[in-house]
């Protein structure tokens, strides 16, 4: 019986092994595949996505959000907003999972070898950052000076909060975090202002600088221009489209731009890339 | 573009491999008796044979009990595409005990090996076509499965109405595409029967008593469906460039947001995946959808990136002549004239493609 | 191909000046609200490509009011644009619709609802003669055979109460009615009998949806069948969520439907739906002595109580 395999749609078994409540609604969880095989057999890349179920509700599609260098358990951060979301926040440490994937492309980490790297994110947006962040961190060596600008609306919102605590004390990465405006509290140590105005008082160096973008919609419009005035070229600047999926897998038709699939020839993209997509995402 | 000429796309193994034809194998014919009796024969040594039939006030592709049961004086209200992609379909099972849960696939080896008879070229094409999405990269085997087990029996087609527009989208009453066997109605009620490829003459041959060598009579004219001609590449040279344009709210603003011209379409394979049941115990289902559906793309933010009725009709116009184009190299459309006939309040695909055409 | 062949030679029913006359009527008034400028839009009907067809357009400029048409083909019930659900389709400010007597009473329940206001629409009313069935051949003239089901039984054909009527009514002939004959026939079966039809017709029925597009009174931003939190409905074409889905459909039209049968003329599955739905407004009738009417009302008998309501169903 060849065909058990095969199922595209079928998804590996894994148990939650870890629950972090990243804010009041953001959730992360740190998952190991059930079955030994495939633990030992399932590799990513930093950017790729996979579809997380809570069978009897369906399934959410999340970036990977650990690193690749990081092996023997993967984790994922959602907010809970829809049906499938609600349903996976209510299972607890132990429970079973499904995880189909991984799936989409990935950032082209080999090219940004020697280049230093500047980290925009905003709010839960993150995650898809993060997943780089600790893959570029650990080796080190490979890359120039690394800036991670990251905010959200006030500090509860901040995601990863004992993460960015340890890059702030490294030397070797720059963090500027930031809350909007009202968003802080009486210890807040941090910024106050939203992504792009933060963003441009920090001013990053464009040359021989990679740009990592990902946030809200209106974080990103707003955040383009001052890349731009910066001098970052649009091919220099990269981030991740999110649409509604289902498959995953280039198949069921809900997740293009224009005749772009965001599952298959995404999720990330160049802003170059970004630019000359229809304005439908 | 030439007529029944294959133009099929190098995407790993086709499900009907051409057929090299020797001298043996010349076009047969078929009684309409001896059709029926194809068929019985094939019920009666348990292979499925789906075929048009008709239900209450329509027909539609169901299962054959007996040959008698084939209607080929209509077309049938659904397409073809269910025969590999059904409506709805469980594409695994899940049962929760404690904190663990187990996940069952459907066993797909026991889809039963199937004869669907009685396709017109419309019909016959668009698995073919479908093949292209269902087998790139990652592969549906629950699609492709019944591609491998079924055999196509096509039939020229010999009457048209004018929502018909085949032979505007590249195909033909008497097109080849897709079909393994392909029959055409002779004059009297018999056929002719080509093979076109090695499922089609191995059905030929294994029921070869029931076929003679000469056709014993004329060919009935092929149907003639009034459409006007189209430059697809012309269409698709302006669909390239006006994904902004008033076109479409001029033709779609009034669309209602249903899904009658998608679920009918033989080439629409868009799919909305789906857990019933209970955590406990229930299954995952693959069901057809729409792309003009306001909730196809709503995002649980809330956020639609479609959120306009005539943006949606565009994706549909957009698929079918541009992106499948770009991705595959082909056009998801037939002309079957289904969505036309549908459509509740009478958007035309023929008229839109005329207006580009003409306009564009 | 054609759907269903209806090549029965029958006489029409009205001749051909009639349908001019409507026609004319109807472009002088809209050309004329257009260029007072007294609405911002006239919903109204256009040949289709196909002869003998017509679909809905919306029409801004006068000059534009010389396409629109009255045939057997105008079929739609216009009045659903005029919803929430389809204000995309519509510009904003007082709209000129042309209205059959059927979509009139839709227009009525629409205004019971508080869906639109009266003063907002300038109602062109046609003097109908009938339109065509589902599976009609438009390229016939309108006769016995091709004529709708709920036009054998119209009892509103002159509109009444309208801004302007086009047209006059012409003599027509008594013709007997189908659909109550086919509803006595389903009554008079046995409960298992009825339920093996209405479990058959469900089984054709893919989810398209078109039903509820096209229903004026669907204009829910958020259907219950939508919904997924907790799920009401199954969504997938099955036989468990086909049946859910119109029963459902069918009781929150209860005591709403107008009567217009457009679900049923778009099912693209020939299911009988208004069938079901004048089972309901017959029962709304008996114990409710309610029916849907020409002027509108806030409150149907299923969203008010009253103290002598029938409560015989409650066992």
């Amino acid at each position: 019986m060849h065909f058990p395999d095969k199922n595209i749609y079928k998804p590996h078994l894994a148990v939650i092994e870890a629950i972090i409540d990243e804010t009041p609604d953001v959730r992360t969880f740190r998952l190991v595949f059930q079955d030994e095989r495939v633990r030992d057999s399932f590799t990513f890349r930093s950017g790729q996505f996979a579809e997380y179920s809570a069978f009897g509700y369906g399934e959410a599609t999340f970036c990977i959000a650990s690193s690749p260098t990081r092996t023997g358990a993967i984790e994922c951060c959602f907010r809970a907003t829809g049906r499938v979301t609600e349903a996976l926040r209510r299972l607890e440490v132990g429970d079973t999972i499904g995880v189909r994937g991984p799936y989409g492309n990935s950032f082209p980490i080999e090219e940004f070898y020697g280049k230093n790297l500047v980290f925009v994110a905003g709010g839960i947006a993150l995650p898809p950052l993060r997943t780089l962040i600790w893959n570029c961190l650990d080796q080190r060596e490979n890359f120039g000076d690394i800036t991670i600008v990251y905010g959200a609306k006030s500090e509860a919102d901040l995601v990863y909060k004992r993460e960015l605590a340890e890059w702030q004390e490294r030397a070797d990465v720059r963090l500027v975090k930031t809350v909007d405006p009202g968003g802080d509290g009486p210890d807040w140590d941090g910024k106050v202002g939203f992504v792009p105005t933060v963003l441009e008082e920090a001013a990053p160096a464009a040359a021989n600088t990679i740009a990592l973008v990902c946030g809200p919609p209106i974080m990103i419009k707003f955040t383009l221009p001052v890349l731009e005035n910066l001098g970052f070229a649009d091919d220099a600047i990269y981030t991740t489209l999110e649409n509604r999926m289902k498959c995953g897998l280039g198949k069921c038709g809900r997740c293009n731009v224009g005749n772009v699939y965001v599952c298959k020839d995404g999720p990330v993209f160049t802003a170059a890339q970004v630019k000359a997509m229809p304005q439908e995402f | 573009m030439t007529v029944g000429a294959r133009r099929c796309l190098a995407l790993g193994d086709p499900p009907g491999r051409p057929y090299r034809r020797d001298n043996n194998l010349m076009p047969r014919t078929i009684t309409a008796q001896n059709l029926q009796a194809l068929i019985d024969a094939l019920v009666g040594a348990g292979i499925r044979v789906v075929g048009p039939k008709r239900v209450d006030t329509l027909c539609l592709y169901a299962p054959l009990a007996n040959g008698e049961e084939l209607e080929l004086n209509e077309q049938p209200r659904r397409s073809a595409k269910e025969a590999f992609f059904p409506p709805c379909e469980e594409i695994l099972s899940f049962e929760r005990q404690g904190a663990n849960t187990s996940v069952r696939d459907p066993d797909l080896s026991r889809l039963p090996a199937t004869v669907l008879i009685g396709l017109r070229p419309c019909d016959a094409a668009a698995p073919e076509i479908l093949d292209a999405v269902f087998s790139w990269d990652y592969q549906d085997d629950f699609f492709l499965e019944r591609r491998r087990k079924t055999t196509i029996v096509g039939i020229a087609c010999t009457r048209a109405d004018d929502a018909c527009f085949c032979t505007a989208v590249g195909l033909a009453p008497d097109c080849r595409d897709g079909s393994d066997l392909f029959l055409i109605p002779l004059e009297g009620g018999g056929y002719a029967a080509e093979a076109l490829t090695d499922k089609g003459a191995a059905l030929l041959e294994r029921h070869a008593e029931l076929f003679t060598q000469a056709e014993s009579a004329p060919r009935l004219p092929l149907a003639e469906p009034r459409a006007a001609e189209l430059d697809l590449t012309k269409i698709k040279a302006w669909l390239d460039g006006h994904f902004e344009s008033p076109f479409w709210r001029e033709i779609a603003a009034h669309c209602i947001g249903c899904g009658a011209c998608a679920f009918l379409c033989p080439a629409c394979h868009c799919f909305d995946i789906v857990d019933e049941g209970s955590e406990a115990k229930g299954c995952r289902r693959k069901s057809w959808d729409a792309c003009g559906f306001g909730k196809f793309t709503l995002h649980a933010s809330a956020h639609n990136p479609r959120d306009a009725q005539a943006n949606r009709y565009r994706n549909r116009i957009m698929h079918k002549f541009k992106y499948y184009h770009d991705k595959f190299g082909r056009t998801l459309c037939t002309g079957c004239g289904r969505c036309i006939r549908a459509c509740p309040v009478g958007i035309d695909l023929a008229a839109v493609l005329e207006d580009i055409n003409n306009n564009g | 191909m054609n759907q269903t062949a209806q090549k029965t030679e029958s006489a029409p029913l009205v001749d051909e000046t009639y349908y001019a006359a409507v026609t004319e009527a109807i472009r002088a008034e809209a050309a004329r609200l257009l260029k007072e400028g007294a609405v911002a839009a006239v919903i109204g009907y256009v040949p289709g490509r196909r002869p003998g067809t017509a679909l809905p357009a919306v029409v801004t400029t006068p000059e534009r009011a010389a396409e629109l048409i009255f045939s057997p083909a105008c079929r739609n019930n216009l009045s659903l644009y005029l919803t929430k659900a389809k204000q995309d389709a519509v510009p904003k400010g007082k709209l000129a619709i042309v209205v059959k007597g059927c979509d009139l009473r839709a227009l009525a329940g629409l205004l019971g609802e508080s869906q639109i206001k009266r003063e907002n629409l300038h109602i062109i009313g046609i003097a109908c003669a009938g339109v065509f069935a589902a599976n009609a051949d438009q390229g016939l003239p309108l006769n016995e055979t091709t004529i709708a089901k709920k036009c054998r039984e119209c009892t509103v054909r002159l509109p009444a109460e309208v801004d302007f009527t086009a047209g006059a009514l012409p003599k027509l002939p008594r013709l007997t009615p189908v659909e109550a004959e086919e509803l006595a026939r389903l009554e008079a079966l046995t409960p298992a009998e009825r339920w093996a039809f209405w479990k058959e017709q469900f089984s054709r029925c893919i989810r398209c949806l078109a039903c509820r597009q096209v229903c004026p009174f669907c204009f829910c931003a958020q259907c219950l069948c939508d919904r997924n939190r907790p799920q009401a409905v199954e969504n997938s074409v099955r036989p468990a969520g086909n049946l859910s889905w119109h029963i459902v459909r069918a009781m929150h039209l209860a005591g709403r439907c107008a009567g217009c049968a457009e679900c049923e003329r778009v099912c693209p599955m020939d299911i009988p739906l208004n069938l079901l739905n004048r089972k309901m407004a017959e029962e709304l009738k008996e114990r409710f002595d309610y029916e849907a009417s020409l002027s509108p009302r806030e409150k149907g008998p299923l969203t008010s109580y009253q103290e002598d309501d029938d409560e015989s169903f409650i066992k």
